[in-house]
């Protein structure tokens, strides 16, 4: 049915039942006047007569209404009738209805907000055509992905080229990269960084993406000097070029080099595909890897891999096929040995490390919600005792059990719907405030937002939960025995035995879940304390770093990088406030550069058992800046240039690895893997990989803040060239704080080349932070989830506690009229609520133990189940339920025995 | 009080109302107070017709399709009134109910007056 026809017939009943109003108005006046008439006639005077006919007429009203009755007997009035009911009820009890809707906006609404961030993170559809078909490629090393969550990681070009040839699963594949580039348009001065992304025209054909104009790029230029053409998003278009319609043609800078713009793409391709941390990408130039053809770079791993299966085959089959040529693979280069791949739907890949904190949160709400219910079933069953007799007369008065029972739970719907309501109101402001949070690895947070798949979400939310707590009060409530509850009199309600039973056991199922949530959310801060208080090994403060890429055209050789960033260097040492500075590409507390080595006297047979440790390569103030103790040796020197002997630094980790009896000092080691591995050029460094040890230093954090130091040995970029690229950070030491100085290093900067920019420019202190920003995420959530959940199980527990009190007070008045002490007599109450504390604490720290799983992946340097968090927990919780107890309690203290035993 | 009332609020159960109600209409179309009168009347007092049982009553039948109503002016009154008129199923619905009730008469009368030479 139509909406228009809908509503014509709506509006047509209405004129029915109008007209049907004024026809019985007529008729009942007519009766009347006639019988006034006669009445007159009878001899009395009119007004006399008006007033007979109206007596012997009765209740016009009433017989409105009962005809009324007669003609509209639908579910609908009835219903509405109901709410009309349910409505009048809640506003006669503003308190009652203002704690439950704030009850339930509070669970609800924490519902709704993690509803929406799991909505954005994960279900919500792809943006491309067969999205199920879409999948991403992993390499794995002994089972293991390469690079763990990270998108990149996949295999090699080679690798990939094989897996295309001999698979049956795919319709298309490709490997792709994403650079960090320089890159200036020709309209605009300032030169940005800028991910661009290093992808053949397969790329976009595997995700069916249509340029909007222009064309994908050609087989051809994906060669090395025919690559000088690039494709930009729409986005980009609209702003750096005023949407032109003429833009095919227009030339964009990157890296020194002019390229054609041949393509505008729409802005279809999410953030997170390559897990940017510095937007999406917005800018693709062809995938024109030099060597990467060649037999030697078969282990060159760590692209991105996207692949799009055909039509009906299966994830596991797609696995399967891949597996196989793998392991032939595997067998046939000594590189691929061990070597495997990992296929993933590129849905899933979507949230990676935040998977497990989303289902924690989930589960968090899920509690807080539970405890609304539980909170709220026990208010109903409170009120719906102290409301025996309504019911009773409402029954008396012919309303069935199914009638009363309809009412009630037509009251409970309408708090939910309240509740639900407001919920959406506090998860939209609850949402803005998470949004800016905003950590640095949850770019989609950005896109969450209330869609209807969040109000669906809410709504059932809303029905199901007053279906929770409606229907045991309801059914309970309604179990009426007439006469005895009429007989009462005044006297308020007293709820039976098996009521009573049920309310304290609530209260012991809210007292379990919101230690749950406590000890979790404990856990959790703990843990976030004890990783921002982890000694990365440096001196952290007053630490600036900033990434620069010193492009190849105008540094065709190490040696021109050599001298531009010593030259950078000594300028920004040179400037006021700032103590000392270095290049380098290692710094705390990632690195994630790792390097084969040969030491002599640690053979190996097998390839997992080569020697490796994080490698970067640093000029000679890498130690004093960083503020990293020399442990035994010396530093690097001035005098270590180009054309003395390599030498190196190695850390503790290192030498207790690899020489753990032996001096390491003037110890000569290989870099590079063996030459049987046939690596290519540019991954190893054999033309200068002979080094010598100088000293060792202390350790510091490079593989992570929640992970131990790896071994770790650093040498100078001056004395090996081959690894000399481009990349490069500076780290720097100031006097005062950091961020003011970042105008004068980038004017520095500007002076030595206008086209460089100075990019990803961070304190120590904020790099730290952003590592541990999903972290912080969580934690907030779930403890400001575990303040919500004690909040409502406090005020559950008072409300159970003083209702107690209140039906007791007569039992306890004559006690202490029979001369027993109010201490004991508080005590005797205080009791009750301890003991349904204690009973649902136990089963909290049990509940906490069996769900360990959840939180035990986001845990650092605590135990799931630490000892210390689950004691505090538990007595923490203990004392408030004590105090919120006590407080009802103390009521206790002001019984008048006299008074209180003469109001019966 | 008078005892009538008593017997007016036990016999007037909602079904044999409305067969009153038919069989009033049996003789021609009525409205409400000619209804009501006519078995006030009739009953010499006995029956009286609550206006509070009476309209319902009325809607009821009209909705289940028995009377049907028409406004028409009255001859000797100048003014409008709703006048009530059998409908063939509202015909049915007497004999129905009239079968029904001399049943239920007769089984009380059974009880009430038994026939002499009964054993109980």
């Amino acid at each position: 049915m139509s909406v228009r026809n809908w509503l014509s017939s709506r509006l047509a009943a209405f004129r029915e039942r109008r007209d049907r109003e004024k026809d019985l108005d007529r008729e009942l006046k007519a009766h009347l006047d006639l019988e006034a008439e006669e009445q007159q006639e009878s001899g009395l005077s009119p007004e006399e007569a008006r007033y007979a006919a109206r007596r012997a007429f009765g209740n016009t009203t009433l017989v409105q209404e009962d005809v009324h009755a007669i003609w509209n007997l639908g579910w609908l009035e009835r219903f509405q009738r109901d709410v009309k009911y349910a409505a009048r009820s809640l506003r006669t009890n503003p308190v009652f209805t203002l704690v439950a809707v704030l009850t339930l906006a509070l669970g609800i609404g924490a519902n709704t907000a993690i509803f929406s961030t799991i909505d954005a993170l994960m279900l919500r559809p792809l943006p491309f055509s067969e999205a199920d078909q879409l999948v991403r490629i992993y390499s794995t090393k002994n089972g293991i992905p390469i690079r763990g969550t990270s998108a990149a990681g996949g295999p090699s070009v080679l690798d990939m080229r094989d897996f295309a040839q001999n698979s049956h699963s795919f319709q298309k594949m490709v490997a792709y990269d994403a650079w960090r580039k320089n890159v200036s348009f020709g309209n605009s001065a300032e030169p940005e960084q800028m991910r661009v992304g290093l992808v053949p025209a397969a790329y976009f054909e595997v995700l069916d993406v249509q340029p909007i104009m222009g064309r994908l790029f050609t087989e051809d230029e994906n060669q090395e000097g025919k690559h000088y053409v690039a494709a930009i998003c729409a986005r980009l278009w609209k702003d750096r070029f005023a949407g032109d319609g003429a833009i095919l043609g227009r030339k964009v800078r990157i890296n020194d080099e002019l390229y054609t713009i041949v393509a505008v793409m729409p802005d279809v391709i999410p953030e997170w595909m390559e897990s940017a941390r510095v937007g999406p990408i917005e800018v693709w130039t062809p995938f024109a890897p030099s060597s990467a053809l060649s037999e030697s770079s078969r282990g060159a791993r760590g692209d991105f891999a996207l692949a799009r299966m055909k039509p009906g085959v299966s994830l596991e089959q797609a696995q399967a096929d891949l597996s196989a040529i793998a392991a032939r693979l595997g067998a046939e280069y000594p590189v691929d040995e061990g070597i495997g791949v990992a296929v993933k739907r590129l849905s899933d890949t979507r949230v990676g490390t935040l998977r497990p904190m989303l289902f924690l949160l989930m589960g968090a709400v899920s509690l807080i919600l539970l405890i609304a219910c539980v909170n709220l079933a026990n208010l109903l069953l409170a009120r719906n005792s102290a409301r025996q007799r309504e019911l009773s007369v409402r029954a008396a008065l012919g309303a069935g059990r199914g009638a009363l029972i309809r009412q009630l739970l037509a009251e409970t719907l309408l708090l939910s719907l309240i509740g639900g309501a407001v919920g959406l109101a506090l998860a939209q402001i609850g949402l803005a405030s998470l949004t800016r949070m905003h950590p640095a690895n949850l770019s989609q947070l950005d896109s969450i937002g209330i869609d209807w798949r969040v109000l669906a979400f809410t709504v059932l939310v809303s029905l199901a939960t007053s279906l929770l707590f409606g229907v045991g009060p309801a059914l309970t409530g309604t179990r009426l025995n007439l006469v005895d509850a009429l007989k009462q009199g005044g006297r308020s309600g007293s709820s039976g035995r098996p009521t009573q039973r049920v309310r304290n056991l609530l209260v012991v199922t809210e007292m379990a879940m919101s230690l749950m949530l406590l000890v979790g959310a404990t856990l959790l801060v703990r843990s976030i304390m004890l990783l921002d208080h982890q000694h990365l090994g440096i001196r952290q403060d007053h630490l600036l770093k900033g990434h620069i890429y010193v492009p190849g055209v105008h540094y065709p050789n190490p040696g021109a990088i050599t001298r531009f960033c010593d030259e950078f260097a000594t300028r920004v040492r040179a400037l006021p406030g700032i103590i000392d500075a270095t290049v380098t590409t290692v710094y705390p507390p990632n690195n994630g550069w790792t390097q084969m080595l040969n030491i002599p006297g640690h053979p190996f047979t097998r390839i997992q058992d080569i020697p490796s440790a994080q490698f970067g390569v640093a000029d000679s103030h890498f130690l004093r800046t960083l503020g990293i103790p020399l442990i035994q040796g010396r530093d690097f020197a001035e005098s270590d240039s180009a054309t003395s002997p390599p030498v190196a630094l190695i850390g503790e980790e290192f030498k207790s690895r690899y020489f753990p009896t032996e001096d390491p000092i003037g110890r000569q080691i290989h870099i590079g893997p063996p030459p049987f591995l046939q690596i290519a050029p540019g991954a190893n460094i054999s033309d200068s990989a002979e080094v010598t040890i100088i000293g060792v230093v202390g350790d510091f954090r490079n593989a992570g803040l929640a992970h131990p130091p790896e071994p770790q040995i650093t040498v100078l970029y001056s004395q090996h060239p081959a690894v000399n690229y481009g990349f490069k950070d500076i780290v720097i030491r100031t006097a005062s704080e950091p961020r003011l100085l970042v105008p004068e290093i980038r004017r520095q900067l500007h002076e030595l080349d206008p086209d460089m920019p100075f990019a990803e420019v961070q304190t120590m202190e904020e790099l730290v932070l952003a590592q541990t920003g999903g972290q912080r995420f969580t934690t907030i959530l779930l403890a400001s989830f575990a303040a919500a959940g004690l909040l409502l199980a406090v005020v559950g527990i008072y409300g159970v506690v003083s209702f107690l009190v209140t039906q007791r007070k007569q039992e306890l008045a004559v006690r202490i009229a029979l001369g027993a002490s109010r201490v004991t007599v508080l005590w005797l109450v205080l009791k009750q609520g301890l003991e349904m504390a204690t009973i649902g604490a136990a089963i909290g720290l049990f509940g906490a133990w069996a769900t360990q799983k959840l939180t035990s992946g986001l845990l650092f340097g605590i135990s799931p189940v630490d000892p210390v968090t689950f004691a505090g927990a538990a007595v923490f919780l203990l004392t408030v339920a004590a105090i919120a107890s006590a407080i009802p309690g103390a009521r206790v203290m002001t019984i008048d025995p006299a008074q209180t035993l003469r109001q019966e | 009080m008078k005892p009538r009332n008593t017997v007016e609020k036990t016999a007037l159960l909602q079904g044999t109302l409305d067969m009153l109600i038919l069989r009033t209409l049996l003789f021609g179309p009525a409205h409400g107070h000619q209804i009501a009168k006519h078995i006030q009347r009739t009953t010499e007092d006995v029956l009286q017709v609550e206006h509070g049982s009476l309209y319902p009553a009325l809607h009821r039948m009209e909705r289940k399709g028995w009377i049907i109503p028409k406004w028409e002016m009255a001859k000797e009154r100048n003014r409008e009134f709703k006048y009530y008129r059998l409908t063939p199923p509202g015909r049915k619905q007497l004999a129905h109910e009239e079968s029904k009730w001399k049943q239920l008469a007769a089984a009380v009368a059974t009880v009430m007056w038994p026939a002499p030479g009964d054993p109980s």
